[in-house]
């Protein structure tokens, strides 16, 4: 057995077929952590006990004859900004160093019940604030395909750990491409599912009316495995909603969805590499029968604007829980804290880092009173427009298509350093991004290609955008491309 | 754009500390995203409702039952200061 080589298909049906024991499975990912994540810098944490033990369960389950659920087995990496009981969250940040979860998030039951083995938790920029992973509080992550550049974020640990072979899948979570963006940069597929798709309970917050929980994996058929184990109603997330999802394999039917390009993300500023990826992406999709049709997306330039005034806003609110009283805080502020402002102060002022503190003082700005208007309510209109986008795209009598291909990002992995000191320069890392989560429509980040690490070549991806809760769509696209 | 004092003030609302030599970077790079922001003015919106969510959902009811998610036990564990089952806090007036 060669772990490189597995999916979570395979893995299932080589552990039925008793080619391997879960415990060997779990034990040479364990090994390949310990070889490989001194460079990369993908955990924050690894759960060597807990997932030994949980493989010696699943092993006994296989030769008692019992059943074993889809995903028994599988080692999955969870970002550290989900809740698994017992164990850190930190969303990496020093405010939440001290902090061990009281429950399991809605997705880790769910996974549990599926099965799945936590091989660890994984890095992110600070309560997933950024781009590049640069922003955690702990730690470096670096693109396993060049050490030298990041691996894109906010899910940057979750899609270095796949991408480094290190897990087979991960989950990340995904407010403006945190999931998307890594997952091309890093060369592995990412789905951003749509709004309400899966459960938000205990996935620690940031900006409420985008943020989604979504798979990143070696192939599009594994993220879909993940992603359909993870969906579901949840009346802890009353956002989230009841929908079937059938996953669609067939090709003569896939190839009826009309494929629109929208001309606002084929822009001058994209890098050869990118622009000469996406071509090969169309040029690949033709020869399966695919049809394109050029579309139009008038307000994309405006929702990287939009969006640095919703989600700052929601910040300001849901970062207000860290003051040091219901959280662990830091220590020796709590011990010295002289009044409950003091304390406050104190431990907001030392436990975020440079991001956060930005995000925190955006929002408090664009709430408050003689500004409200101008920036926040005004934000929300244009957000009106940006979704108007996308539903005249997919209507039957405007745009008339079906799925939208584009750029993840004009550029492959940057250097480290290159955009932290400007957070301008960091926030145009979403530029292609952040109009779906504004929507709140499905987006799947796929390879334009098989990357090999230590190949040198830097991956490129291109996006599949869907209609509201048609996963099945770009997942089944997804699918057949990478059989290609 | 924005004036030192505006940053206290903020600051102040947001129960956030800041260190004197964060000023001027914190000032300097709110002022230019501030800044890209005033594209948004070409925008005509007169007559666009506002987008209030992600969610397209009208409303989510749920029965009016008592509930434990998670038990009270577990999550006073993770409070740093606690006396008799609650928070406690260091004194809130000066």
């Amino acid at each position: 057995m060669h772990i490189q080589n597995l999916t979570l298909k395979s893995l299932h049906e080589g552990l039925l077929n008793k080619e391997f024991s879960a415990i060997e499975v779990a034990k040479k990912f364990l090994d390949e952590i310990k070889s490989s994540d001194g460079n990369i810098g993908a955990f924050l944490l690894t759960l060597e006990n807990e997932a030994l033990e949980q493989a010696s369960q699943i092993d006994l389950d296989i030769q008692s004859g019992r059943p074993i659920p889809i995903l028994a087995g599988a080692p999955l990496a969870i970002k550290d900004n989900i809740l698994i009981e017992g164990k850190p969250a930190t969303a990496a940040s020093k405010v939440l160093e001290n902090y061990l979860a009281s429950y399991d998030a809605t997705v880790i039951k769910k996974l549990k019940e599926a099965g799945a083995i936590f091989l660890g938790k994984t890095n992110l920029d600070e309560f997933a604030m950024g781009s590049s992973t640069e922003y955690s509080a702990f730690k470096k992550t670096k693109n396993p395909h060049d050490l030298t550049r990041v691996p894109g974020g906010s899910s940057g640990g979750s899609a270095a750990a796949v991408a480094g072979g290190m897990v087979l899948a991960a989950l990340g979570s995904d407010t403006s491409g945190s999931i998307c963006l890594p997952a091309a940069f890093c060369g592995v597929a990412g789905l951003r599912p749509t709004y309400g798709a899966v459960s938000r309970f205990g996935l620690i917050a940031m900006g409420s009316s985008l943020d989604q929980i979504g798979p990143i994996a070696r192939t599009v058929e594994d993220a879909e495995i993940l992603f359909d184990a993870i969906r579901g109603e949840d009346k802890f997330d009353a956002t989230s909603v009841k929908k079937d999802f059938s996953p669609e394999n067939d090709l003569s039917r896939l190839k009826n969805l009309k494929i629109g390009l929208p001309r606002e993300y084929f822009i001058d500023g994209l890098s050869n590499e990118v622009k000469n990826g996406l071509e090969e992406a169309i040029a690949k999709l033709k020869t399966l029968g695919f049809k394109f049709k050029d579309i139009s997306l008038p307000h994309t330039k405006y929702a990287l604007s939009v969006y640095y005034i919703i989600m700052p806003a929601e910040v300001s609110a849901n970062l207000a829980r860290f003051e040091g009283v219901r959280y662990p805080g830091i220590p020796e502020i709590g011990e010295n804290a002289k009044s409950l402002r003091d304390l406050y102060f104190k431990t907001r002022g030392a436990g975020f880092g440079a991001e956060p503190r930005r995000r925190i003082l955006l929002g408090t700005f664009v709430l408050s009173a003689g500004y409200y208007d101008a920036y926040y309510a005004k934000a929300q209109k244009v957000r009106r427009l940006i979704k108007d986008d996308f539903e005249n795209a997919f209507d039957p009598a405007q745009g008339n298509v079906d799925v939208i291909l584009a750029p993840v990002t004009p550029t492959p992995a940057f250097k480290f350093g290159e955009r932290a000191s400007d957070p301008l320069a960091m926030y145009l890392s979403d530029i292609f991004t952040t109009q779906t989560n504004l929507a709140g429509i499905p987006a799947l980040s796929v390879p334009v290609k098989k990357y090999k690490v230590g190949s040198g070549e830097l991956p490129v991806g291109f996006q599949l955008i869907g209609k509201p809760f048609h996963e099945a769509d770009i997942l089944g696209i997804g699918k057949q491309y990478e059989k290609i | 754009m924005l004036s030192k004092k505006d940053l206290e003030k903020l600051a102040e609302l947001a129960r956030l500390e800041i260190k004197p030599h964060e000023e001027e970077k914190l000032l300097k790079d709110l002022t230019s995203i501030l800044g890209h922001f005033e594209e948004l003015k070409e925008i005509d919106t007169a007559n666009v409702a506002p987008l209030l969510g992600g969610t397209s959902n009208i409303n989510a009811f749920r029965n009016d039952e008592e509930t434990e998610n998670v038990p009270k036990e577990k999550a006073l564990e993770q409070f740093p200061k606690k006396s008799k089952g609650f928070l406690k806090v260091p004194p809130v007036f000066e």
